[in-house]
């Protein structure tokens, strides 16, 4: 009996009916039968923990409701509510915006200078070991151990900059920064990963490029201007755009900094929309607000996929 | 010649420079992890002089034992160290199922199936908390609830609750695809034409050879689920016996609020993060490794 399933190989009918039935065992080992076993945790997984919720979402943001009585229908409301009626919806979308924006302007061009330096440079273990420090770090510990470094009068870099005689703001106090200064701790936290993928990107350009450039007399600053940037720009592309949706998604350093830093100016549309859901219990209104980020962070992901399919970069 | 001179001087600036950038850099990495440390060790009276000290002069080493016998550290210990586990288990299971049946076998739908993997990636994390919470609410039958889901708590407030949202992941699946593309074909048709079924053929000739990738996907999932926060925060948030570390640690920041408790505050911090440090020390090779083949796809 064979489960080899070429034509040549194929017995006609007549004579395949001759032959003893596969046991049950024998049936669900075949080749036929097995990658659906294989498949099924995922496929069960998948309907319950990817599709459901997204339509379940889809159909909470429809209706008005607390989380234990009964929800009711409201149709489009709660999107009407929060793009036409509430004012702190779009006070924290623009947050979001400004945080998702200042992570790339700044944490993209200190990666690419660092990666640049640190492809060059023995002893990459130890440097990448380093740098990787902070991206593996929860984000409860890297909340308090900035909050206590970030101590307007006794925190370390306060007390640092006072021995420079420079004026030490008041980073997480005053509202005029404090997102800046969950930009600033957000690049310090993805610096490592964003450096990996810039060295990897590095590392496919020919040394030859730069053997030749240096034979004409390029300096180092030419290489990097004339060689890297314009070779990088696949990697730029896509670690600009990987950068700007995580940055349009995060919010959980400014949960967890919510009781020290001032409430308003850090609150981007993913804690909006998660203590809506879980403070005030409109999960309606909730929901609605999750479905329109995602909208916006589709539609860059989307812009995404037709950079990448132009430029066609590693595509599997 | 003067041109030969110019480009050999900016090759030595260029390497101090090189140098400088990384180590200023690695500084502003490290310094505040040992700021940590020293606030651990501060005593009460160095914290409340003014200014504070800051080198503590008689290191409270014991802060790291109070951490244990005032804090319910070690409870949140062991979850996070069961929960990591549990995750990491389960999606090694079911990542090289699927991830071989993708890569592997032919099959109605089997594109399909693929591209779904490749696209539910892109779907962020906060657009489920909402549904998936309420999902595990008010699941039929479980923790007293109707068929109906209503008339107990579901799963919440469960370990289940905990780890079962992240016993698959499009992630693992698609990193042990790739892995199992790597295996050749005609090592699995030679198992067959021996008489090997398929799960034989999977568990004793294919998984094998996949184990730097199975330590690649472990890894990284350890690391994730460690330091996962946002989840584990919302489904625990009113049963203090299942917090991991970091969610403990964060819902029981009120009791930290005397500036004389926070160096115990900062011990405790310390713990939750050294067993991923060491871990991550040990292992980066293959931590690294995972990240690429995720990252860069296109």
């Amino acid at each position: 009996m064979t489960h080899d399933r070429s034509p040549e190989a194929r017995a006609p009918l007549t004579e395949l009916s001759d032959a003893p039935r596969p046991t049950l065992a024998q049936r669900v080992g075949s080749k036929s039968v097995a990658p659906w076993i294989f498949i099924a945790p995922m496929l069960v997984f998948g309907a319950i923990f990817f599709i459901l919720p997204l339509l379940y979402a889809g159909y909470i943001s429809l209706t008005r409701w607390n989380g234990f009585t009964a929800p009711r229908w409201v149709g489009l409301g709660n999107y009407d509510y929060l793009l036409f009626t509430d004012p702190r919806f779009w006070d924290t979308f623009w947050n979001t915006i400004y945080f998702a924006a200042g992570t790339i302007l700044i944490g993209v061009p200190l990666a690419l200078v660092l990666a640049y330096a640190f492809t060059r440079a023995y002893g990459q273990a130890v440097w990448r070991s380093i740098y990787w420090l902070p991206y593996i770090t929860n984000v409860v510990a890297v909340a308090y151990i900035w909050q206590f470094l970030l101590d307007d009068s006794f925190g370390l870099v306060n007390r640092a900059l006072d021995a420079a005689g420079l004026p030490g703001p008041g980073w997480l106090t005053d509202p005029s920064i404090a997102m800046t200064t969950m930009i600033l701790i957000f690049v310090w936290m993805q610096l490592g990963h964003n450096l990996l993928l810039f060295s990897a990107g590095l590392a496919g350009i020919d040394e030859s490029y730069y053997e030749a450039a240096r034979l004409d007399g390029a300096g180092e600053r030419q290489l990097f201007l004339d060689i890297t940037v314009p070779m990088l720009k696949p990697t730029l592309l896509f670690v600009l755009i990987t950068n700007f949706i995580t940055g349009l998604s995060y919010f959980v350093l400014m949960l967890v900094m919510a009781d020290v830093a001032p409430q308003g100016p850090i609150k981007v549309t993913g804690l909006y929309m998660y203590e809506m859901a879980f403070s005030d219990q409109r999960l309606g209104r909730a929901a609605a607000a999750a479905y329109i980020l995602f909208t916006v962070v589709l539609v860059v992901t989307l812009v995404q996929l037709r950079v990448f399919r132009r430029g066609g970069v590693e595509a599997h | 010649m003067a041109i030969v001179q110019a480009s050999h001087r900016s090759a030595i600036l260029w390497r101090i420079a090189k140098y400088g950038i990384l180590s200023l850099g690695a500084i502003i990495m490290v310094v505040p992890f040992i700021d940590m440390f020293l606030g651990a060790l501060r005593s009460p009276a160095e914290r409340l002089a003014r200014p504070p000290v800051y080198w503590p002069g008689d290191p409270q080493w014991i802060n790291f034992k109070r951490v244990f016998t005032e804090l319910p550290t070690l409870n949140w210990l062991w979850n996070s160290v069961y929960i990591t586990l549990a995750v990491t288990l389960l999606q090694l299971v079911t990542s090289s199922m699927a991830g071989y049946a993708l890569a592997k076998y032919r099959f109605i739908g089997r594109n399909m199936i693929f591209r779904t993997v490749l696209g539910a990636q892109m779907f962020p994390f906060f657009l489920f908390i909402i549904p998936i919470f309420f999902i595990l609410r008010y699941f039929p039958l479980a923790g007293g609830n109707g068929l109906d889901g209503v008339g107990g708590s579901g799963f919440l407030n469960t370990y289940t609750a905990i780890i079962l949202p992240f016993a698959v992941t499009w992630y693992g699946v698609f990193l042990m695809r790739q892995f199992f593309l790597t295996v050749p074909d005609e090592l699995i048709e030679a198992a067959r034409l021996d008489g090997a079924n398929e799960f034989r053929i999977f568990w004793q000739i294919v998984l094998p050879l996949v184990v730097p990738g199975l330590a690649t996907l472990g890894i990284f999932v350890f690391v994730y689920q460690w330091n996962e926060v946002i989840w584990t925060m919302t489904i625990t948030r009113t049963a203090p016996d299942l917090q991991t570390l970091p969610v403990g640690i964060y819902l029981l920041r009120g009791a930290f609020t005397e500036e004389a408790t926070k160096s115990l505050q900062q011990a405790a911090v310390a713990v939750s993060v050294i067993p991923v440090m060491v871990t991550f020390l040990a292992l980066q090779r293959y931590y690294i490794r995972g990240l690429m083949a995720g990252s860069v796809k296109g």
